[in-house]
Protein backbone atom coordinates (compact mmCIF):
# COMPACT_ATOMS: atom_id res chain seq x y z
CA UNK A 1 0.00 0.00 0.00
CA UNK A 2 1.97 3.69 -0.93
CA UNK A 3 1.26 6.82 0.94
CA UNK A 4 -0.81 9.38 -0.36
CA UNK A 5 0.78 12.33 -1.78
CA UNK A 6 2.03 14.84 1.05
CA UNK A 7 2.80 18.64 0.57
CA UNK A 8 4.38 20.50 3.33
CA UNK A 9 4.40 23.96 3.60
CA UNK A 10 5.83 27.12 6.27
CA UNK A 11 5.16 30.62 5.79
CA UNK A 12 7.62 32.63 7.96
CA UNK A 13 7.87 30.00 10.92
CA UNK A 14 9.91 30.73 13.89
CA UNK A 15 9.69 29.65 17.56
CA UNK A 16 10.79 31.21 20.76
CA UNK A 17 11.34 29.13 24.38
CA UNK A 18 10.50 32.27 26.34
CA UNK A 19 13.41 35.09 25.49
CA UNK A 20 15.71 31.87 23.57
CA UNK A 21 15.07 31.77 19.92
CA UNK A 22 14.60 27.94 18.93
CA UNK A 23 13.96 28.37 15.31
CA UNK A 24 14.98 31.59 13.14
CA UNK A 25 12.12 32.33 10.81
CA UNK A 26 11.99 30.03 7.66
CA UNK A 27 9.78 29.28 4.55
CA UNK A 28 9.40 26.51 2.57
CA UNK A 29 7.26 24.25 0.20
CA UNK A 30 8.36 21.28 -0.77
CA UNK A 31 5.99 17.94 -1.48
CA UNK A 32 6.51 14.20 -1.78
CA UNK A 33 7.76 11.58 -3.27
CA UNK A 34 11.08 11.69 -1.90
CA UNK A 35 13.40 12.96 1.00
CA UNK A 36 13.92 16.35 2.80
CA UNK A 37 17.08 16.90 4.91
CA UNK A 38 16.72 19.31 7.74
CA UNK A 39 20.14 20.83 8.77
CA UNK A 40 21.95 22.83 10.50
CA UNK A 41 23.94 23.12 14.03
CA UNK A 42 22.69 21.64 17.31
CA UNK A 43 20.32 24.05 18.95
CA UNK A 44 19.64 25.41 15.33
CA UNK A 45 15.81 24.17 15.68
CA UNK A 46 15.98 21.17 13.57
CA UNK A 47 13.29 18.95 16.78
CA UNK A 48 11.71 22.25 17.00
CA UNK A 49 10.66 22.39 13.35
CA UNK A 50 9.70 18.84 13.48
CA UNK A 51 7.47 18.75 15.87
CA UNK A 52 5.68 21.87 14.58
CA UNK A 53 5.25 20.21 11.18
CA UNK A 54 3.63 17.14 13.44
CA UNK A 55 1.20 19.25 14.70
CA UNK A 56 2.49 18.58 17.86
CA UNK A 57 3.16 22.62 18.77
CA UNK A 58 2.40 25.81 17.59
CA UNK A 59 4.85 28.16 16.11
CA UNK A 60 5.33 31.26 17.90
CA UNK A 61 4.91 33.06 14.53
CA UNK A 62 3.93 32.28 11.35
CA UNK A 63 2.15 29.43 10.08
CA UNK A 64 2.74 25.98 8.47
CA UNK A 65 0.76 23.58 6.91
CA UNK A 66 0.14 19.65 5.50
CA UNK A 67 -1.69 18.52 2.72
CA UNK A 68 -2.39 14.66 2.13
CA UNK A 69 -3.80 13.83 -0.89
CA UNK A 70 -5.01 17.71 -1.71
CA UNK A 71 -6.78 17.83 1.48
CA UNK A 72 -5.04 20.21 4.00
CA UNK A 73 -4.98 18.68 7.66
CA UNK A 74 -5.24 20.30 10.90
CA UNK A 75 -2.29 20.34 13.20
CA UNK A 76 -4.27 18.38 15.53
CA UNK A 77 -5.22 15.62 13.11
CA UNK A 78 -1.79 15.50 11.66
CA UNK A 79 -0.82 12.63 13.88
CA UNK A 80 -2.53 10.35 11.34
CA UNK A 81 -0.78 11.22 8.94
CA UNK A 82 3.04 11.67 10.61
CA UNK A 83 5.26 9.03 11.47
CA UNK A 84 7.82 10.90 13.51
CA UNK A 85 10.86 9.23 15.26
CA UNK A 86 12.50 11.14 17.61
CA UNK A 87 15.08 10.87 20.46
CA UNK A 88 12.35 12.39 22.95
CA UNK A 89 10.11 9.74 22.24
CA UNK A 90 10.24 6.86 24.85
CA UNK A 91 8.01 3.34 25.63
CA UNK A 92 6.68 1.86 28.34
CA UNK A 93 9.26 0.35 29.73
CA UNK A 94 7.43 -2.34 31.39
CA UNK A 95 5.87 -3.89 28.13
CA UNK A 96 7.26 -5.60 25.59
CA UNK A 97 8.52 -3.92 21.94
CA UNK A 98 5.26 -5.69 20.60
CA UNK A 99 3.26 -4.53 23.56
CA UNK A 100 4.39 -0.87 23.10
CA UNK A 101 3.36 -1.37 19.00
CA UNK A 102 0.37 -2.83 19.64
CA UNK A 103 -0.62 -0.11 21.70
CA UNK A 104 0.42 2.47 19.45
CA UNK A 105 -1.75 0.76 16.55
CA UNK A 106 -4.79 -0.16 18.97
CA UNK A 107 -4.70 3.26 19.83
CA UNK A 108 -4.60 4.74 16.29
CA UNK A 109 -7.52 2.59 15.34
CA UNK A 110 -5.49 0.85 12.30
CA UNK A 111 -7.57 -2.12 11.34
CA UNK A 112 -5.15 -5.12 11.08
CA UNK A 113 -3.07 -4.87 13.90
CA UNK A 114 -0.82 -7.70 14.36
CA UNK A 115 0.03 -7.75 10.78
CA UNK A 116 1.05 -3.98 11.16
CA UNK A 117 3.08 -4.91 14.33
CA UNK A 118 4.89 -7.74 12.97
CA UNK A 119 5.37 -5.65 9.49
CA UNK A 120 7.45 -2.75 11.89
CA UNK A 121 9.52 -5.53 14.13
CA UNK A 122 10.44 -7.05 10.63
CA UNK A 123 11.39 -3.93 9.20
CA UNK A 124 13.50 -2.49 11.82
CA UNK A 125 15.11 -6.23 12.59
CA UNK A 126 13.66 -6.26 16.17
CA UNK A 127 11.43 -9.62 15.15
CA UNK A 128 13.64 -11.72 17.24
CA UNK A 129 13.41 -9.58 20.71
CA UNK A 130 9.65 -8.63 20.04
CA UNK A 131 8.86 -10.32 23.22
CA UNK A 132 11.50 -8.39 25.47
CA UNK A 133 10.61 -5.59 28.15
CA UNK A 134 11.65 -2.53 26.59
CA UNK A 135 13.49 -2.03 29.94
CA UNK A 136 16.18 -4.67 28.78
CA UNK A 137 16.69 -2.84 25.32
CA UNK A 138 19.67 -1.11 24.49
CA UNK A 139 19.56 2.64 23.32
CA UNK A 140 20.06 1.19 19.62
CA UNK A 141 17.39 -1.34 20.14
CA UNK A 142 15.01 1.33 21.77
CA UNK A 143 15.96 3.72 18.36
CA UNK A 144 14.94 1.15 16.00
CA UNK A 145 11.55 0.64 18.25
CA UNK A 146 11.05 4.43 17.56
CA UNK A 147 11.92 3.64 13.84
CA UNK A 148 9.15 0.62 13.69
CA UNK A 149 6.71 3.20 15.83
CA UNK A 150 7.44 5.94 13.05
CA UNK A 151 6.54 3.64 10.16
CA UNK A 152 3.46 1.51 12.09
CA UNK A 153 0.77 3.35 10.69
CA UNK A 154 2.16 4.12 6.98
CA UNK A 155 1.91 7.78 7.43
CA UNK A 156 2.44 9.88 4.76
CA UNK A 157 4.87 11.90 5.94
CA UNK A 158 7.90 9.79 8.01
CA UNK A 159 9.77 12.85 10.07
CA UNK A 160 13.19 11.25 10.91
CA UNK A 161 14.87 12.86 13.80
CA UNK A 162 18.73 12.24 13.64
CA UNK A 163 17.42 8.54 12.79
CA UNK A 164 21.22 7.02 13.10
CA UNK A 165 21.83 8.14 16.67
CA UNK A 166 22.90 4.90 18.38
CA UNK A 167 22.74 2.64 15.59
CA UNK A 168 25.39 0.69 14.38
CA UNK A 169 26.21 -0.18 10.94
CA UNK A 170 23.46 -2.75 10.43
CA UNK A 171 21.05 0.01 12.27
CA UNK A 172 21.57 2.85 10.46
CA UNK A 173 21.35 0.48 6.88
CA UNK A 174 17.30 -0.10 8.71
CA UNK A 175 17.57 3.49 8.51
CA UNK A 176 18.71 3.52 4.58
CA UNK A 177 15.88 0.89 3.46
CA UNK A 178 13.11 2.74 5.39
CA UNK A 179 14.02 6.05 3.72
CA UNK A 180 14.18 4.77 0.43
CA UNK A 181 11.10 2.49 0.39
CA UNK A 182 9.09 5.48 1.93
CA UNK A 183 10.19 8.00 -0.28
CA UNK A 184 9.13 5.83 -3.43
CA UNK A 185 5.90 6.95 -2.80
CA UNK A 186 5.70 9.27 0.50
CA UNK A 187 7.52 12.31 1.76
CA UNK A 188 10.59 11.82 4.33
CA UNK A 189 11.84 14.43 6.69
CA UNK A 190 15.10 13.67 7.58
CA UNK A 191 16.24 15.88 10.74
CA UNK A 192 20.44 15.88 10.77
CA UNK A 193 24.27 16.46 10.09
CA UNK A 194 25.14 13.07 9.03
CA UNK A 195 26.52 13.03 5.54
CA UNK A 196 25.07 9.91 4.56
CA UNK A 197 21.58 10.73 5.80
CA UNK A 198 21.97 13.94 4.01
CA UNK A 199 22.96 12.97 0.33
CA UNK A 200 19.59 10.71 -0.15
CA UNK A 201 17.71 13.61 0.18
CA UNK A 202 16.30 15.68 -2.79
CA UNK A 203 15.83 18.47 -1.26
CA UNK A 204 17.97 20.55 2.24
CA UNK A 205 16.76 23.10 4.75
CA UNK A 206 19.94 24.86 6.29
CA UNK A 207 18.75 26.32 9.40
CA UNK A 208 20.32 29.41 10.77
CA UNK A 209 20.30 28.82 13.84
CA UNK A 210 22.59 30.69 16.25
CA UNK A 211 23.20 27.59 17.85
CA UNK A 212 24.76 26.61 21.29
CA UNK A 213 27.08 29.69 21.38
CA UNK A 214 24.68 32.36 20.72
CA UNK A 215 21.32 31.40 22.52
CA UNK A 216 20.45 34.10 22.70
CA UNK B 1 -3.75 5.90 2.70
CA UNK B 2 -2.97 5.68 5.99
CA UNK B 3 -5.48 3.32 7.53
CA UNK B 4 -5.81 5.05 10.94
CA UNK B 5 -9.44 5.03 12.14
CA UNK B 6 -10.77 7.90 14.34
CA UNK B 7 -12.88 6.00 16.86
CA UNK B 8 -12.13 7.56 19.83
CA UNK B 9 -14.33 5.06 22.01
CA UNK B 10 -11.77 2.47 20.74
CA UNK B 11 -8.79 4.45 21.61
CA UNK B 12 -10.20 5.64 25.45
CA UNK B 13 -10.27 1.58 25.99
CA UNK B 14 -6.78 0.93 24.60
CA UNK B 15 -5.54 3.49 27.27
CA UNK B 16 -7.92 1.92 29.17
CA UNK B 17 -6.51 -1.69 28.85
CA UNK B 18 -2.89 0.05 28.83
CA UNK B 19 -3.34 1.93 32.14
CA UNK B 20 -4.42 -1.32 33.98
CA UNK B 21 -1.45 -3.37 32.42
CA UNK B 22 0.63 -1.20 33.40
CA UNK B 23 -0.48 -0.78 37.22
CA UNK B 24 -1.11 -4.40 37.30
CA UNK B 25 2.81 -4.81 36.48
CA UNK B 26 4.34 -2.13 38.38
CA UNK B 27 1.80 -1.87 41.09
CA UNK B 28 2.49 1.85 41.05
CA UNK B 29 -0.27 3.06 43.13
CA UNK B 30 -2.88 0.08 44.07
CA UNK B 31 -0.23 -1.34 47.01
CA UNK B 32 0.39 1.82 48.43
CA UNK B 33 -3.42 3.11 48.13
CA UNK B 34 -4.88 -0.19 50.28
CA UNK B 35 -1.70 0.01 52.26
CA UNK B 36 -3.02 3.42 53.39
CA UNK B 37 -6.34 2.38 53.76
CA UNK B 38 -5.90 -0.70 55.48
CA UNK B 39 -3.21 0.98 58.14
CA UNK B 40 -4.86 4.11 59.02
CA UNK B 41 -8.37 2.09 59.37
CA UNK B 42 -6.49 -0.56 61.76
CA UNK B 43 -4.95 2.24 63.30
CA UNK B 44 -8.12 4.59 64.20
CA UNK B 45 -9.80 1.37 65.31
CA UNK B 46 -7.23 0.60 68.13
CA UNK B 47 -6.96 4.04 68.96
CA UNK B 48 -10.77 4.42 69.29
CA UNK B 49 -12.66 1.76 69.25
CA UNK B 50 -16.00 1.37 67.68
CA UNK B 51 -17.38 4.43 67.12
CA UNK B 52 -21.26 3.38 66.33
CA UNK B 53 -22.14 6.45 68.43
CA UNK B 54 -20.31 9.85 66.37
CA UNK B 55 -21.86 9.54 62.71
CA UNK B 56 -20.48 12.58 62.05
CA UNK B 57 -16.73 11.25 62.59
CA UNK B 58 -17.18 8.57 60.89
CA UNK B 59 -17.99 10.09 57.49
CA UNK B 60 -15.37 12.49 57.48
CA UNK B 61 -13.21 9.85 58.59
CA UNK B 62 -14.81 7.43 55.63
CA UNK B 63 -13.83 10.21 53.25
CA UNK B 64 -10.84 11.60 54.19
CA UNK B 65 -9.35 7.45 54.32
CA UNK B 66 -10.68 7.22 50.65
CA UNK B 67 -9.05 10.93 49.36
CA UNK B 68 -6.02 10.27 50.95
CA UNK B 69 -5.55 6.63 49.55
CA UNK B 70 -6.40 7.14 46.26
CA UNK B 71 -5.98 11.24 45.63
CA UNK B 72 -1.72 10.78 45.14
CA UNK B 73 -1.92 7.95 42.70
CA UNK B 74 -4.11 9.44 40.67
CA UNK B 75 -3.09 12.73 40.22
CA UNK B 76 0.21 10.96 39.11
CA UNK B 77 -1.54 8.88 36.01
CA UNK B 78 -0.30 12.16 34.16
CA UNK B 79 2.98 13.13 36.11
CA UNK B 80 4.21 9.21 35.25
CA UNK B 81 3.75 9.86 31.83
CA UNK B 82 5.67 12.86 31.65
CA UNK B 83 8.55 11.53 33.80
CA UNK B 84 8.34 8.43 31.98
CA UNK B 85 8.95 10.27 28.81
CA UNK B 86 5.79 8.79 27.19
CA UNK B 87 3.81 11.41 26.97
CA UNK B 88 5.29 11.94 23.36
CA UNK B 89 3.91 8.29 22.36
CA UNK B 90 0.57 9.15 23.78
CA UNK B 91 0.38 12.46 22.24
CA UNK B 92 1.69 10.65 18.63
CA UNK B 93 -1.78 8.08 18.80
CA UNK B 94 -4.52 9.77 20.13
CA UNK B 95 -6.18 13.40 21.05
CA UNK B 96 -5.77 14.92 24.54
CA UNK B 97 -9.84 13.95 25.26
CA UNK B 98 -8.81 10.70 24.30
CA UNK B 99 -5.87 10.10 26.55
CA UNK B 100 -7.69 12.21 29.39
CA UNK B 101 -10.86 10.26 29.10
CA UNK B 102 -8.63 7.00 28.82
CA UNK B 103 -7.05 7.51 32.45
CA UNK B 104 -10.29 9.26 33.90
CA UNK B 105 -11.56 5.97 33.40
CA UNK B 106 -8.80 4.33 34.83
CA UNK B 107 -9.40 6.36 38.21
CA UNK B 108 -12.50 5.23 37.79
CA UNK B 109 -12.07 1.92 38.30
CA UNK B 110 -8.87 2.99 40.31
CA UNK B 111 -11.40 4.41 42.95
CA UNK B 112 -13.53 1.12 42.79
CA UNK B 113 -11.25 -1.34 43.65
CA UNK B 114 -9.86 0.86 46.55
CA UNK B 115 -13.64 1.18 47.97
CA UNK B 116 -14.16 -2.48 47.49
CA UNK B 117 -11.65 -3.21 49.90
CA UNK B 118 -12.26 0.06 52.36
CA UNK B 119 -15.89 -0.31 52.21
CA UNK B 120 -16.35 -3.49 53.98
CA UNK B 121 -13.44 -2.74 56.14
CA UNK B 122 -14.29 0.62 57.39
CA UNK B 123 -17.95 -1.19 58.52
CA UNK B 124 -16.46 -3.59 60.27
CA UNK B 125 -13.25 -2.14 61.80
CA UNK B 126 -15.49 1.40 63.14
CA UNK B 127 -18.35 -0.26 64.29
CA UNK B 128 -20.75 1.92 61.33
CA UNK B 129 -24.31 1.82 61.75
CA UNK B 130 -26.51 0.05 59.40
CA UNK B 131 -26.00 1.29 56.28
CA UNK B 132 -29.13 2.33 53.86
CA UNK B 133 -27.23 0.96 50.50
CA UNK B 134 -29.23 2.92 47.80
CA UNK B 135 -28.24 6.29 49.18
CA UNK B 136 -25.11 5.19 50.15
CA UNK B 137 -24.08 4.06 47.01
CA UNK B 138 -25.76 7.42 45.43
CA UNK B 139 -23.60 9.30 47.61
CA UNK B 140 -20.50 6.44 47.16
CA UNK B 141 -20.83 6.73 43.54
CA UNK B 142 -21.36 10.46 42.92
CA UNK B 143 -18.31 11.31 45.11
CA UNK B 144 -16.03 8.84 43.21
CA UNK B 145 -17.14 10.83 39.89
CA UNK B 146 -16.41 13.65 41.09
CA UNK B 147 -13.12 12.60 43.16
CA UNK B 148 -11.86 11.09 39.80
CA UNK B 149 -12.92 13.82 37.40
CA UNK B 150 -11.26 16.79 39.75
CA UNK B 151 -7.97 14.76 40.23
CA UNK B 152 -8.07 13.71 36.48
CA UNK B 153 -8.43 17.37 35.79
CA UNK B 154 -5.86 18.52 38.00
CA UNK B 155 -3.52 15.93 37.17
CA UNK B 156 -3.61 17.03 33.29
CA UNK B 157 -3.46 20.51 34.16
CA UNK B 158 -0.10 20.21 36.15
CA UNK B 159 1.14 17.38 34.58
CA UNK B 160 3.91 19.25 32.20
CA UNK B 161 4.26 22.20 34.49
CA UNK B 162 7.47 23.14 36.96
CA UNK B 163 6.61 22.74 40.66
CA UNK B 164 3.75 20.07 40.04
CA UNK B 165 3.43 19.02 43.80
CA UNK B 166 2.93 23.00 44.83
CA UNK B 167 0.52 23.31 42.25
CA UNK B 168 -1.63 20.41 42.67
CA UNK B 169 -1.83 21.22 46.34
CA UNK B 170 -3.42 24.85 45.00
CA UNK B 171 -5.67 23.78 42.29
CA UNK B 172 -6.75 20.43 43.99
CA UNK B 173 -7.81 22.30 47.07
CA UNK B 174 -10.66 24.36 45.69
CA UNK B 175 -12.26 21.74 43.79
CA UNK B 176 -12.33 19.18 46.27
CA UNK B 177 -13.82 21.23 48.96
CA UNK B 178 -17.22 21.33 47.85
CA UNK B 179 -16.90 17.30 46.68
CA UNK B 180 -15.80 16.41 50.35
CA UNK B 181 -18.28 18.82 52.06
CA UNK B 182 -21.41 17.67 49.94
CA UNK B 183 -19.91 13.69 50.49
CA UNK B 184 -19.26 13.85 54.33
CA UNK B 185 -22.71 15.61 54.50
CA UNK B 186 -24.68 13.02 52.59
CA UNK B 187 -23.04 10.08 54.23
CA UNK B 188 -23.48 11.70 57.87
CA UNK B 189 -27.18 12.35 57.12
CA UNK B 190 -27.33 8.59 55.60
CA UNK B 191 -26.59 7.24 58.97
CA UNK B 192 -28.65 9.68 60.78
CA UNK B 193 -31.79 8.86 59.04
CA UNK B 194 -31.77 12.17 58.06
CA UNK B 195 -32.68 13.31 53.86
CA UNK B 196 -29.91 13.27 51.87
CA UNK B 197 -31.69 15.22 48.67
CA UNK B 198 -29.84 18.04 48.40
CA UNK B 199 -26.52 16.05 48.78
CA UNK B 200 -26.97 14.02 46.24
CA UNK B 201 -28.40 16.59 43.93
CA UNK B 202 -24.86 18.76 44.88
CA UNK B 203 -23.21 16.06 44.29
CA UNK B 204 -24.78 15.10 40.65
CA UNK B 205 -24.56 18.70 40.19
CA UNK B 206 -20.96 18.58 40.73
CA UNK B 207 -19.84 15.79 38.74
CA UNK B 208 -22.22 16.75 35.83
CA UNK B 209 -20.19 20.36 35.88
CA UNK B 210 -16.58 18.88 36.41
CA UNK B 211 -17.35 16.16 33.19
CA UNK B 212 -18.70 18.81 31.10
CA UNK B 213 -15.49 21.24 32.19
CA UNK B 214 -13.33 18.75 31.60
CA UNK B 215 -14.16 17.45 28.17
CA UNK B 216 -14.49 20.83 27.00
CA UNK B 217 -10.27 21.75 28.55
CA UNK B 218 -9.03 18.64 27.70
CA UNK B 219 -8.26 19.33 23.94
CA UNK B 220 -6.65 22.52 24.61
CA UNK B 221 -4.47 20.52 27.10
CA UNK B 222 -0.58 20.65 25.77
CA UNK B 223 -0.23 23.09 22.99
CA UNK B 224 3.11 25.08 23.84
Amino acid sequence: MSAPAARVHGDAVSHRYGSRVALQPLSFDFGGPGVVAVTGENGSGKSTLLRILAGLMRPTRGATSLEVGGVAVPPRERRHHVGLSTPELSFYEEFTAEENLRFAAETRGLPNVQPAVRDALEKTGLSSRAGDRVAEFSSGMKQRLRLGFAVLHRPAVLMLDEPGAHLDEEGKAVVERLVLAHSATGLVIVATNEPREIEVASHRIQLSGRGLDHPS
Amino acid sequence: MPATGSNSAAAVWTILRKECRSEWRTRYGLNAALLFAVASLTAVSFAAGRLSDRTDLLAALFWIVLLFATLASMSHAFVREVEGRTMLLMRLVASPTEIATGKLCFNLLFLLVVEAVTVPLFLVLTGAPPVRWGTFLAVLGLGTISLAASSTLVGAVIAQTRGRGALFAGVSLPLLLPVLAAAVAGTRDMWASNPVASSVRLLAAYAVALLSASLLLYDHLWED
